[in-house]
């Protein structure tokens, strides 16, 4: 019974995503940035200036690539716009949390994503030979792992960033805090072992360097992965997972649905 | 005449609807110090191993940084409110209104709004030029070509960014451009000489990251680069050409909502 809603919760809304093809073509391209910073690097390294090679770069970057795609959200933008166009009180009437249909719509999109990822990874490594080598099959799983949790952890609190439109009219900004936060603190910028000890040592404790260097580690091999980092990981995912319920829970009540 | 007017009306309108959102402007303020703090931590991250972004001194990579921020600052400011909106109004047909108008419509779907979002962006990004233009020891000369590349470089991310807005006459949906060009912007904070050769090549001849920010620094500076930085002016124009004929083109396939 609930595998044959979760079943079809997941056709449909891989269904809904093969739609947008176009757009989420454009998405990825979108995600190209490390490759930049790939660019910059392995330059750098090519001069001798960094303790890694050109080639390190180039795995690390697409390793943080791939590591961000897998755990890319919209839920905050999908939610509130429910709740500001009245659209939550179709879902409402269904004996279904909206959080997961919100989840399978999440799910639904990485089925479209991987092959266009498959693709780009035979493009980069044609383009750049000797960039991918096989990582074994207990790091390719651990940083599965880790990336899985990421996505969850990521997936929260974009949820509880959707919820607060219950409150607020407006709360795309304050993703957008979170947003730059992940992407100067994940070890996308730079490898984090380039960033001073001080900083490192900090960052241990919040979500961010697990969310892309964590996995990146694993796939890469660039610094021996830390698997601390798993712990605090979960610690954080179900401390956003308390609050999205929370926040369910105490805004459902404000809720009054456009134009009733 | 009656476009500055027009002008005045629209942000006027744009501004005061957006100030209703208080909360999210005090939280963009923040937004954009951690952002730009954080932007400039990942340029210092290579000039503290002792590193030059291709052979640029630190301070005259920093006008180029501040270049990226400007045309930065406007992409929030006004590219990415005025794009939302021009699919918002394929979606719903709203699109008629505007084309019935005695105005031309490309103007009018692009500046319609004006986000004060940006407006944090705008000033640290001023400011980061003028302390970058300051440190390199510009000379009247240089601040003029500097405003002047200034102008171009965001009239040219413009161009583009309406070009590709107008592609939403047939896939609808936007969202994804504004990301797409949001990574361009990301990377144009670095000189192109920065960048590994075939990069370079395509950062100059593919996409036009290198007429963003390097050329205009370039201007600014005089370095010696022969005529390759002015041709940002060319490749500006071209792409506004070009913008225009597209739209043009696009509407011929663009059928209201309801017909």
């Amino acid at each position: 019974m609930l595998l044959a809603k979760v079943r079809t919760l997941l056709a449909v809304h891989f269904a809904y995503m093969l739609e947008y093809r176009a757009e989420i073509f454009f998405w990825i391209l979108g995600g190209l940035a490390p490759f930049f910073f790939m660019a910059a690097w392995s330059e750098a390294a090519r001069q001798g200036y960094t303790p890694y090679s050109p080639l390190e770069y180039a795995r690390y970057f697409f390793a943080v690539f791939v590591a961000r795609q897998l755990a890319i959200v919209w839920a905050n933008w999908t939610f509130s716009d429910w709740v500001r166009s009245g659209k939550l009180s179709f879902y409402l009437l269904q004996p279904l949390d909206p959080m997961w249909r919100l989840l399978a719509d999440h799910l639904g999109e990485r089925g479209v994503r991987f092959p266009v990822l498959a693709v780009i990874g035979a493009v980069f490594a044609a383009l750049f030979p000797g960039a991918l080598v096989w990582p074994g099959w207990g790091a390719l799983a651990l940083g599965l792992a880790a990336s899985a949790l990421a996505f969850l952890l990521s997936f929260f609190v974009a949820y509880s960033v959707g919820l607060l439109a219950f409150w607020l009219e407006d709360a795309t900004e304050i993703f957008e805090l979170w947003y730059v936060l992940v992407l100067f603190f994940s070890g996308m910028l730079a490898p984090l072992s380039l960033y001073p000890e001080a900083v490192q040592r900090v960052l241990l404790w919040t979500p961010f360097p697990h969310l892309v260097y964590l996995p990146a580690s694993y796939w890469s091999g660039l610094e021996p992965a830390d698997a601390r980092g798993f712990a605090v990981l979960l610690v954080w995912t179900l401390v956003f997972f308390a609050v999205t319920r929370l926040l369910w829970r105490l805004g459902r009540r404000r809720y009054s649905a456009m134009g009733a | 005449m009656r476009y500055l007017r027009l002008l005045g009306i629209f942000w006027t309108a744009a501004a005061a609807a957006r100030m209703e959102y208080r909360a999210a402007f005090v939280v963009a303020i923040f937004a954009s110090l951690i952002e730009t703090a954080g932007k400039l931590f990942g340029v210092y991250l290579f000039y503290s191993s002792g590193f030059e972004l291709g052979g640029w001194p630190w301070q005259e990579a920093l006008l180029v940084f501040g270049f990226a921020q400007l045309v930065d600052a406007f992409f929030l400011l006004f590219f990415v409110p005025n794009l939302r909106r021009i699919s918002e109004m394929v979606q719903d047909g709203t699109l008629d209104f505007v084309l019935l108008k005695p105005v031309d419509s490309q103007f009018w779907v692009s500046v319609q709004k004006l986000d004060p979002v940006g407006l944090p962006y705008l000033l640290l990004g001023a400011a980061l030029l003028g302390y970058a233009g300051w440190a390199s020891g510009l000379e009247v000369g240089g601040w003029a070509r500097l405003a002047f590349a200034g102008t171009g470089a965001i009239f040219l991310v413009y161009a583009l960014a309406f070009l590709l807005a107008t592609t939403s006459i047939w896939f609808v949906k936007i969202f994804n451009v504004v990301h797409f060009l949001s990574s361009l912007i990301w990377s144009a904070q670095y000189p192109v000489q920065a960048y590994a050769r075939p990069f370079r090549i395509f950062l100059t001849f593919v996409l036009p990251v290198y007429f963003m920010t390097t050329a205009p620094a370039e201007l600014a500076l005089g370095r010696a680069a022969g005529v390759a930085p002015w041709a940002m002016f060319l490749v500006a124009l071209a792409l506004f050409g070009f913008s225009r004929a597209f739209w043009r083109f696009a509407l011929r396939f663009y059928t209201s909502a309801s017909s």
